[in-house]
């Protein structure tokens, strides 16, 4: 067997268009899961006994659930009922509800590490709960929450790779397809672990990168 | 003025204020003594709504500090210095002071970060203005946090065991700024065991015991022997302060 790349050159651009449709999903799903999660820890770490438990439900339900039944439920349950929705959208709403759970609970961590004095100096100063949470409370927890939630996102750019089982071409949609039309699925399949590996390894820079400009004041010289 | 009257406190089946009544009006210091346990912190945390009153009420300038409405309002009269400083660890000093007035009392970034640095020169710290809190010594914090409290413009500074985390020579410092404060008229509550310090400042000294207060006296009559001295808790209190 014979190990040759230059048989990929004629779906190089189909495979571009498939990557491209990853990145956008993912790209889409990391933001849903950020807005979902922080909401979700917010509640969660909310005083109000209701809305913390509706928000714990929540985190339990889409924690123990197979993203891939997720995902059919969403694609071919919910037009049972009448609710239609395209594969990308499903795919990048289904990611997002998948990995705001995930992300929630790695915030909430973070809200919970954060001192009381500090919380109570924020609230003698006069500051209103919003402010405190937009400009205390998410900045410091996110200090200690980036890394694992930068787990989370690799987590889900890897998960992303489920949505071509509805439908969807993106990478390894794109790559599935042209394993079996040129009968080279080594060659295909290798090309596509670099990709995924490529990826990831870029989120884990840029996730040490945002790791230590949160926390340049441990770093800095006094 | 900060009108105290009746106020109980309890956690729990432990009661920790018993009934307190007191004044502070305008341009005083009044020192909030007494042994561990004995109250001072939960009086100065009930003052600024930090805990809840299980009976009684305290007000601060005709505002009701159990009241959430007036909370707010009985808040940007008064401002707390914490015994643990309580900076926000990911702002510098300048941002640690100018958040307030910015959010609070709405005074244009520019210029609160300008104010925030002129009270910053004033402690003698102009230049650790754009440190990170974990950059500065204690001594240097708990500046940073009187700073943060006084561009709040407040009528009345609350001040919990500031200098209770800090070294002798930081505490030095840090007693300073607070006797330029009160040369300067301004309003404390200062919960302290810096007995001879609170001699030296105070216009009255309240001593709490087990939750209540036992005498609420001017400064000198409070040290002298016919005056708090004469209270054998107290004698037995000042003595022990001064052994240690």
């Amino acid at each position: 067997m014979t190990f040759d790349l230059t048989i990929l050159a004629p779906h190089i651009p189909f495979l571009v268009k498939g990557a491209v449709l990853t990145a956008e999903a993912c790209v889409l799903a990391l933001a849903g899961s950020l807005c979902i999660g922080t909401i979700v820890a917010a509640l969660v770490t909310s005083a109000s006994p209701v809305l913390s438990r509706i928000a714990y439900i929540y985190v339990d339900l889409f924690r123990n659930i197979p993203f891939i039944v997720q995902l059919f439920f969403f694609f071919y349950g919910l037009p049972e009922i009448g609710i239609y929705v395209n594969a990308f959208a499903t795919g990048v709403i289904a990611l997002s509800i998948a990995g705001g759970a995930f992300t929630s609970d790695v915030i909430r961590s973070g809200i919970l590490s954060i001192d009381p004095g500090i919380l109570e100096a924020a609230e003698v100063s006069g500051l209103s709960k919003p402010t405190i949470f937009r400009k205390i409370v998410m900045p410091i927890a996110l200090r200690t929450s980036v890394r694992p939630l930068g787990s989370v996102f690799i987590n889900l750019i890897l998960t992303s790779s489920i949505l071509s089982t509805i439908t969807l071409n993106e990478l390894t949609g794109s790559a599935k397809i042209v394993a079996s039309d040129t009968f080279r699925p080594f060659e295909i399949y290798a090309v596509l672990l670099v990709a995924y590996a490529s990826l990831t390894y870029l989120v884990s820079l840029a996730i040490g990168a945002l790791h230590r400009y949160l926390n340049r004041d441990q770093t800095e010289a006094a | 003025m900060i009108s105290v009257r009746g106020v109980r406190k309890a956690f729990g089946t432990a009661t920790v204020l018993d009934g307190i009544d007191l004044d502070v009006h305008s341009g005083e210091v009044v020192s909030i003594l007494g042994s561990s346990g004995s109250g001072k912190s939960t009086l100065i945390r009930c003052m600024n709504g930090l805990e809840k009153l299980d009976g009684g009420r305290i007000t601060i300038d005709d505002f009701d500090v159990s009241r959430p409405k007036e909370l707010a309002e009985a808040r940007k009269r008064s401002a707390t210095v914490f015994q643990l400083f309580n900076l926000y660890p990911h702002m510098t000093a300048v941002q640690n002071i100018a958040l307030a007035p910015v959010e609070v009392l709405k005074i244009p970034r520019k210029q609160a970060e300008a104010d925030a640095r002129a009270l910053l020169d004033s402690v003698g710290l102009s230049a650790r203005a754009d440190a990170f809190p974990a950059q500065l010594s204690g001594g240097q914090r708990q500046r940073v946090g009187i700073c943060r409290a006084l561009a709040m413009k407040p009528r009345y500074l609350l001040l919990d065991e500031i200098t209770s985390a800090l070294d002798p020579e930081m505490t030095s410092d840090v007693l300073a700024i607070l006797a330029k404060l009160a040369r300067d008229g301004t309003t404390m509550v200062f919960v302290t065991h810096e007995i001879e310090f609170a001699r030296t400042i105070s216009s009255r000294i309240v001593f709490l015991d087990k939750g209540q207060l036992v005498v609420d006296l001017p400064t000198a009559e409070f040290f002298a022997a016919d005056g708090g001295m004469a209270k054998p808790r107290i004698a037995q209190f000042l003595s022990k302060m001064r052994k240690d």
